[in-house]
């Protein structure tokens, strides 16, 4: 049969599309002598692509941290790894990565990842490895939470492995509620996922609060992260005619084309509040929300799981734009944070110890201890029993049509002032 | 070689005659447009709208894939890229020229369309040309396998000529068509969908025309049915192929244009989605079959649009490719092909 043969060529075909677009692994080179120890920091962000927006902010942030701070005895260098494929985070390339920091023993910790479905796929790795990973941007709540964190533990459930700077989307989609019920305030509203890990968590956590706030939610809906035509969704907003939007996803499932048809269809009038998701950069930084969007920025909100009244603001700003001539991501001051939390935890243990095995669990152990603290661009962070941060905070944002940019507006503490 | 999959039209149903496929057409579209309206309501028109703008363009790039394999038997893998290819040439072209949003005067419009499409079109084509000249002529009597995987080897090396030279992010297309609201009597429509949709019809009756009614069209169809034979009786096989991967390419470039205008961003990764897509569309219609692969790129645009419609968008995926599996199960050679006899 002609064609049943051709399945099973195409099926052979998207196999060598997907096992030929691995990335290949700059190995940093080691400069060891001089009696320090040569030891790295894994990367392991998505860095091409449309996600370059999201991984390149971020991972200048941990070597911004390098360049200003040292560990006496130790040469730090980056084991860099990029989980994006064609363009895109993919969960099986980050797993993939870690494991190959796993399996470079002077890789003692690893900044990473920024989605919440490549850190699905990751955590098994760095808990059966024993290797420390800190997320500056993953927010899904299944991760370290309840039964399905227990199961992503499988090999050392009791030993946390990773631990995470970005608090969860409990509280990131409370923000996106008290957004859409108080700062719009629109009483119902319609929510979009992109099916991810990252997407339908956020939705679930808005919805909560949003329901709890007194809001209805008109309908849902979920378009695939494939999706390249929205025209069929966006025509049936038309038909809710709802206040608001919301959306749970990110840039790269195609929220900024959604935006841009909205905008074609007249609906820029209908305000659209997301998460950090899509709070990517400025309408000037290729591939971000605002960018695609166009037209369609006006009456747009987001939010970004991190404080965003930092200690010291104006100084991290600055000594980032003068090593990196750009002003920094969403998620650039969270990598910084994540790489000091490291550099510190490695001063405490690190007197006397050579052996690399030792270092990097005698690291693992010192950051996941929930009676430790550490003193961060961020402030002070500590990680609680799931190794979730302590900082319950998120940032507010809002188009701004002179700036062309997202500009902050208000945070809220979710420990302090949680949604009643 | 007992080569039988002919590029050409619809071979007619005996029992009703030549008006089999019109009627066929419509009666679906009515169809269509009941399922549509019983899950959308008030916005029915426009969701039908929407499924046969998107359909268009699938259509016209899953004309490319069935011509290429009605004349040489190859899945050309590269075909999704050659579209992405297209729709950078024209974003090229527009900022060249130095647009950044709709044109407003209808003389301008015209100009500045009629030479996008025919700049992306002869580009695109040229390079369907050289694919085929460098990549897959030295090919055509190795065991198939061969070119298969060389089309694929393509298809990375166009991606990735785009992705270092020209850009490795999303980028915005200028749309250079004003977007009001057209009535005609009853009917509402977008300017953009109109403009794809007649387009799209066009080229494809331009298309079927061609190869019905030309000396070169009738090369073309003799050389798909019997290469060695139509060699035999003078058709020059290789302008003649040639002029296969031309017409393809031209129409994925078209189509190119079309996902900057209507889409209005273009990333050098768009080209694999979109041929998968547009690949289904033509083993859905009958690989090798011209108006099936159009039919078969409305069939997808409908579907996707569909199951959005009735809330179940998540499920759009499956419901296209669930379809192809469920034609290939019971009609394996697809909505319009002819049976096909072993020939691997």
């Amino acid at each position: 049969m002609k064609l049943t043969r051709l399945g099973a060529l195409v099926a052979g075909a998207v196999l060598v599309f997907g096992a030929c677009s691995s990335t290949s692994s700059p190995a940093a080179s080691s400069g060891a002598g001089g009696g320090t120890i040569a030891i790295k920091v894994g990367i392991e962000l998505p860095m091409t692509g449309g996600e370059a927006p999201n991984g390149v902010p971020t991972a200048n942030g941990v070597a911004l941290a390098l360049s200003q701070i040292t560990v006496p005895g130790f040469t730090i260098t980056i084991n860099q790894q990029d989980d994006a494929v064609n363009g895109k985070h993919n969960a099986n390339q980050g797993a993939t990565n870690m494991g190959l920091l796993a399996n470079d023993a002077q890789v003692l910790f690893v900044v990473g990842p920024y989605n919440s479905s490549v850190a699905q796929a990751e955590i098994p790795v760095t808990n059966a490895a024993g290797l420390i990973q800190c997320s500056p941007a993953n927010t899904a709540v299944s991760l370290t939470k309840g039964d399905s964190a227990v199961a992503l533990r499988k090999t050392n459930p009791s030993k946390i492995a990773y631990v995470r700077v970005a608090t969860t989307d409990d509280n990131q989609g409370a923000g996106g509620a008290d957004i859409v019920y108080n700062t719009i305030g629109a009483k119902s509203a319609y929510v979009l996922d992109d099916t991810q890990t990252y997407g339908k968590g956020l939705a679930q956590g808005f919805a909560d609060a949003y329901t709890k706030l007194g809001g209805t939610i008109l309908k849902t809906d979920s378009p695939p992260d494939t999706t390249t035509d929205f025209t069929s969704y966006v025509t049936a907003i038309k038909g809710v005619n709802p206040p608001a939007v919301f959306y749970g996803g990110v840039t790269t499932s195609g929220i900024g084309l959604f935006r841009k048809q909205m905008a074609q269809q007249g609906l820029t009038n209908i305000p659209l509040a997301g998460g950090d998701g899509i709070s990517d950069g400025s309408a000037a930084t290729a591939s971000s929300f605002l960018n695609i969007a166009g037209d369609g920025s006006a009456n747009t909100y987001s939010t970004v799981a991190a404080i965003h009244d930092i200690p010291n603001p104006d100084k991290f700003a600055a000594d980032y734009k003068t090593k990196f001539n750009t002003d920094p991501g969403a998620y650039s001051a969270p990598g910084y944070a994540c790489t000091q939390i490291f550099l510190q935890a490695l001063k405490a243990v690190s007197s006397g110890v050579t052996d690399l095995a030792k270092l990097r669990e005698a690291v693992r152990a010192y950051v996941a201890d929930p009676s430790h603290s550490f003193d961060t661009v961020l402030g002070k962070v500590g990680f609680d029993a799931n190794g979730d941060t302590t900082q319950h905070s998120i940032s507010y944002y809002k188009y701004d049509a002179t700036a062309k940019d997202w500009v902050f507006f208000k945070q809220r503490d979710f420990i302090a002032d949680p949604i009643k | 070689m007992t080569s039988t999959a002919a590029v050409g039209v619809a071979p007619s149903r005996p029992s009703l005659g030549r008006w089999s496929f019109p009627v066929g057409i419509l009666v679906s579209l009515v169809v269509l447009y009941a399922i549509v309206a019983n899950g959308a309501h008030e916005q029915a028109q426009d969701q039908f709208i929407n499924a046969l703008t998107i359909g268009a363009i699938y259509a016209l790039i899953a004309l490319g894939y069935t011509m290429v394999y009605g004349i040489i038997e190859l899945i050309n893998f590269a075909h999704g890229e050659v579209f992405m290819c297209g729709s950078f040439v024209s974003w090229w072209l527009l900022t060249t020229l130095g647009f950044s949003g709709a044109i407003s005067d209808p003389i301008v419009l015209a100009g500045v369309l009629v030479l996008a499409f025919a700049v992306s079109m002869v580009v695109m084509g040229v390079v369907g040309v050289v694919i085929e000249r460098v990549a897959y002529r030295r090919l055509r009597n190795a065991p198939r396998l061969a070119p298969l995987i060389t089309a694929i080897g393509v298809s990375f090396i166009l991606q990735n000529i785009i992705y270092v030279t020209v850009s490795n992010s999303i980028i915005t297309i200028p749309q250079i068509i004003p977007n009001p609201v057209i009535s005609f009597g009853p009917v509402a429509i977008r300017e953009i969908n109109l403009f794809v949709i007649v387009l799209a019809v066009v080229l494809m009756i331009g298309l079927q025309a061609f190869i019905t009614r030309t000396r070169l069209g009738r090369a073309m169809r003799s050389t798909a049915i019997d290469r060695e034979a139509a060699q035999l009786m003078g058709v020059d096989i290789n302008t003649t192929i040639a002029l296969t991967f031309f017409i393809g390419s031209a129409l994925a470039g078209a189509a190119g244009v079309v996902q900057g205008l209507y889409f209005g961003i273009t990333a050098f990764n768009i080209g694999f989605q979109a041929g998968l897509k547009a690949f289904t569309a033509a083993v859905l219609g009958g690989i090798g079959n011209t108006t099936g692969a159009a039919i078969g790129g409305f069939v997808i645009g409908f579907l996707e649009v569909i199951s959005s419609v009735y809330g179940y968008g998540r499920w759009s995926e499956a419901a296209v490719f669930g379809a192809l599996v469920l034609v290939l199960i019971f009609r394996p050679t697809g909505i319009l092909g002819q049976a096909a006899g072993d020939r691997a």
